[in-house]
């Protein structure tokens, strides 16, 4: 039996603007989403910002009722069986807050074991072997506010874990935290996973889904583009190839981005993406196998100061970006 | 799966997983509710707490006090009594407000409703520390007063005004966990508790006796928390024995019982409203 199971979930919201003359908006923040996951497998839920991934977890970590569809985890509905499904899940999240700052570590998870009902004899042990596990042990006594942001998302893990869930939920856990930071999340949930741990990831980050992740699944405006190992989806790109064009933009007429519907009709493009840089930007351009396509993408930008122009093989990064922006 | 969800074993006729459901409910009551407080009662700094609790709630007594003097009506024991007992309400509603709309803004309300803890437990465990903390302020408020004052209040008057101030400081926070719900869905602890604050000051007898009030302002003040605590108190120090004021105290602690369980029910909806509509920014 899969661990989790989604089917068909959708989430709709609605807005109101206006104080006397009320305007109501429907929005469709997840439509249509499902997917398994199987024990002990680690799941990565990938997606740009307001692609619906924290709004798909809320609703199998039961704050969020599905407009429709079901879910369930462990054969409990995420609906119907709300208490006995908080029993058997864990939830972390990204960003710095959601611990009680003037409280101690400790103190923090005990008040957290209390709530999962960890009995009082086990505790101790328990909180113990959790902050030798991401690396706390002898900060525990010290108070939340003095730590760092690593710090924290570690004590965030450690938090999640007191009642051994059967599934951790993982919410871009890895956001803000500076690269050493970040690499010791990556290893601490690695650790978890070669534990037979059964974790559902999110992050924007395709390197930390690609070295964490069984498999992965795409969301993109509310809907899952694609789901595969890393290797699967790696595997949609690598036939062809990425040109990368350095542009220095002005504004009007010499705006790159006006020009990036130009280059994407081009003969032999897949798909073009605008990353902004601190001074320029670059051009991403999915390139079809056998295509070339550089002279025809610079003519397309001619009168838009171009830097370095680069040629090269694509990543899983590029699958991803293919993915959510075609 | 731990033993805490086992059903086989019975003692006492109870079933083992509800013994361990109980047993867990007690803890969030008790260590959780303290734990909570230390964590979320951000006025627990000395800096706070002294100026905040121990000596504005002498200024307000002195304020009045003079004010009565000067007026030359009421005696310095009826506003000393009443503004001390009023100040109960200081702790127990913006305490209650921030310990649990607190979670809002340390944003650990989603990780805490994901949790499967019993939720009477959860809100109750955080109101006990928030009365003793109102019964200490009101007792101290009351004792300080009485000596920069020299008031006499008989030694043997204080059993009696410990346990109204007590049943006060309850029905407050019954009253603080109503609000907080509020607070917790409009995104403001202290501007609704000011404003209840206010009207506790007006209406419950606290520096204007209720028969000297338009009847309308007597009738609403009698369905407030703190009124029939504070003639109680007054009445004991005025030589009335417990049993005598026994149904003025019954009064206040229905009072405090009927805000609680409406806090409660506010809380418990206000919880489902955000599973509906996502209203809580549980994050």
């Amino acid at each position: 039996m899969s661990i989790l199971e989604a089917h068909d979930l959708r989430r709709t919201f609605t807005t109101t603007t206006g104080v006397l003359r009320r305007n109501r908006k429907e929005v469709e923040a997840v439509r249509g989403v499902s997917f398994a996951i199987e024990p002990g497998e680690l799941f990565g839920l990938l997606g740009p910002n307001g692609a619906g991934k924290t709004t798909t977890i809320k609703m199998l970590i039961t704050l969020l009722l599905p407009t429709s569809g079901s879910a369930t985890i462990l054969g409990l509905d995420v609906v119907r069986d709300a208490r006995e499904v908080r029993r058997q899940i864990g939830y972390v999240f990204g960003g710095d807050r959601g611990l009680y700052e003037r409280l101690s570590a400790l103190d923090n998870l005990r008040y957290f074991a209390e709530l999962y009902a960890v009995p009082a004899r086990d505790q101790r042990a328990r909180i113990g072997e959790l902050l030798e596990l991401v690396g706390l042990t002898g900060r525990e006594k010290e108070r939340v506010e003095g730590f760092s942001r690593g710090m924290r998302q570690r004590l965030h893990i450690a938090r999640g874990l007191l009642h051994d869930p059967a599934l951790l939920f993982l919410d871009e856990p890895s956001i803000g935290i500076d690269p050493v930071g970040a690499r010791e999340l990556r290893q601490t949930i690695a650790g978890l996973r070669d534990q037979g741990k059964t974790i559902l990831l999110t992050t924007h980050y395709m390197f930390e889904a690609d070295e964490l992740c069984d498999r992965i699944a795409v969301i993109r405006t509310g809907e899952l583009v694609a789901q595969g190992t890393p290797a699967q989806l790696k595997a949609r790109v690598t036939a062809g190839s990425v040109v990368e064009v350095e542009t220095f933009s002005g504004v009007g007429e010499t705006d790159v981005r006006g020009r990036v519907g130009v280059v994407g009709a081009l003969a032999g493009v897949r798909s073009v993406v605008v990353d902004d840089g601190a001074v320029g930007e670059t051009l991403v351009v999915q390139v079809e196998p056998g295509a070339d396509v550089t002279a025809a993408v610079l003519g397309a930008l001619r009168g838009i100061r171009v830097g370095r122009v680069v040629t090269r093989e694509p990543t899983l990064e590029d699958a991803y970006v293919q993915l959510v922006s075609s | 799966m731990t033993g805490r969800h086992e059903v086989g074993a019975r003692q006492g006729g109870i079933p083992a997983a509800r013994r361990g459901g109980i047993r867990a409910a007690w803890r969030v009551l008790t260590v959780g509710g303290v734990i909570s407080f230390r964590g979320l009662f951000n006025w627990l700094n000395p800096y706070i707490y002294v100026p905040t609790m121990l000596v504005s709630p002498i200024f307000q007594i002195l304020l009045f006090v003079y004010i009565g003097r000067s007026a030359g009506v009421g005696s310095d024991s009826f506003y000393l009594i009443g503004n001390a007992v009023q100040y109960a309400s200081i702790p127990c509603l913006f305490a209650m407000a921030n310990t649990i709309a607190g979670e809002r803004w340390m944003q650990t309300l989603g990780i805490v409703l994901s949790t499967p803890a019993n939720r009477v437990a959860l809100f109750i465990g955080r109101s006990l520390p928030v009365i003793a903390n109102g019964w200490f302020v009101a007792t101290f408020s009351l004792f300080a007063g009485a000596r920069v004052l020299g008031v006499d209040l008989p030694v043997s008057a204080w059993p009696g005004i410990a346990l109204t101030i007590a049943i006060a400081s309850a029905s407050c926070t019954g009253l603080g966990l109503l609000q907080a719900a509020l607070a917790l869905r409009v995104r403001s602890t202290a501007v609704l508790s000011n404003v209840v604050f206010g009207v506790l000051l007006v209406f419950t007898g606290t520096n204007v006796a209720l028969d000297t009030v338009p009847e309308w302002m007597a009738s609403a003040g009698r369905l407030m928390p703190l009124t029939h605590a504070i003639e109680a108190c007054r009445e004991i120090v005025a030589g009335a024995s417990l049993s005598a004021v026994a149904p003025l105290l019954l009064r206040e602690a229905g009072l405090g019982a009927v805000f609680a369980v409406l806090g409660l029910a506010a809380l418990r909806w206000v919880e489902a409203q955000s599973r509906r509509h996502a209203t809580l920014e549980l994050q």
